[in-house]
């Protein structure tokens, strides 16, 4: 069943209700009640997923991350007090393992960009750039977003997450501080020397 | 001096270029199957708190736990050592009455065994000894002659 869009302030109470039954549901999880944590990983999974997959540009390093994040935060969960929301505190969990991966991995860069969401092509983004004389022009969405992706891993760990965050997945500064456990000064600082080294990668794309 | 607070369009296209990785979706089997795979290895055991596991957790979540922790670990070591000396000393203390107990015993059999060594004459003399033990000796000849006494009188 679909719902109707939701206003702002509508979403405002969505998400202060989403967090007391957040709340609800992990101390039904902390008490041994699988389905209430299964309730849990569904509410995140999406964009725990979202964010592990533009940290790896691999979709089975990103599954195999998500899991273990999700079993990690299980196992860990009886130490978990509330002071933050549960989504920051597994976001957090997420972002550690994904960072850990990345060092180990560093050498072996595979990308699975074959599943790009056809919806793609429907983005008044893509389709301006498409319809611009640049070099970009030249280029299928595939590539396109190739390049993104070798871009993005030129990144640092820390530069490569302040983008996923905030330019990909909308997070607010104060969100991202949360997550990476740093003020929101150094949010900015990495999103501003982040999208600096990503203009100049990308420079041929955005002229 | 770089600016750290540029303004907002300065990244406006670069931006819209990022925004289109959010197309970049799972195969549906991906995210359909995620939350069943977690939960199924969960209840396999996978989610049980190993013991360090556990340590870990907790003392990363009560920094308070962990000092509680640290001081007893230094306080039983702390006891340990002092039990382990005190004991030393008892042992000591002990062998030390059974050598005393035993003493005169210990002298007599150790009488005959510690002789006081005189060196050959021919060598203390050659070294010079001062010892007046090997003195009386020193006027014994090496070769056997001695000299003979001459008989000297003090009368005017």
């Amino acid at each position: 069943m679909e719902s109707a869009p939701a206003t702002v302030v509508e979403e405002v109470i969505g998400a202060e209700d989403r967090k007391v039954a957040d709340l609800a549901l992990v101390q039904l999880a902390q008490q041994g009640d699988i389905k209430a944590y299964d309730e849990l990983v569904h509410r995140y999974q999406e964009r725990i997923y979202a964010t592990v997959y533009h940290m790896t540009s691999n979709h089975e390093d990103a599954n195999d991350l998500v899991q273990e994040t999700f079993i990690k935060a299980y196992r860990a969960l009886k130490t978990f007090k509330g002071d933050s929301s549960f989504y920051t505190w597994v976001y957090r969990i997420a972002v550690n393992k994904t960072i850990n991966f990345l060092k180990q991995r560093k050498n072996r860069l595979q990308m699975s960009l074959d599943d790009v969401d056809f919806n793609a092509e429907n983005d008044p983004d893509l389709v301006a750039l498409a319809s611009e004389k640049t070099p970009r022009r030249a280029l299928n969405l595939a590539e396109l977003q190739d390049k993104l992706n070798e871009a993005m891993l030129k990144l640092s760990e820390h530069h490569r997450l302040v983008v996923t965050l905030h330019d990909i997945q909308d997070l607010s500064h104060e969100e991202i501080a949360a997550i990476m456990d740093c003020n929101v000064g150094t949010v900015r600082s990495r999103l501003f020397y982040a999208r600096r080294q990503l203009q100049a990668f990308l420079s041929d794309y955005l002229k | 001096m770089t600016n750290m607070n540029p303004e907002p369009d300065d990244f406006n296209d670069l931006r819209k270029l990022m925004a289109l990785k959010r197309h970049e979706q799972p195969s549906p089997q991906y995210l359909d199957q995620l939350s069943t795979r977690i939960i199924a290895r969960i209840e396999r055991g996978e989610g049980r708190l190993s013991m360090l596991d556990w340590l870990s957790a907790n003392f990363a979540s009560r920094p308070s736990l962990t000092y509680a922790c640290g001081l007893t670990l230094c306080g039983a070591l702390g006891l340990t050592a002092v039990f382990l000396a005190r004991q030393g000393m008892k042992q000591a203390a002990n062998s030390g009455n059974d050598v005393a107990l035993d003493a005169p015993n210990l002298s007599r059999s150790y009488a005959n065994q510690f002789v006081p060594v005189t060196p050959p004459i021919h060598i203390a003399n050659w070294l010079g000894n001062t010892n007046p033990g090997t003195e009386s000796q020193a006027a014994i000849s090496l070769f056997g002659v001695r000299p003979a006494a001459i008989s000297v009188s003090y009368q005017p």
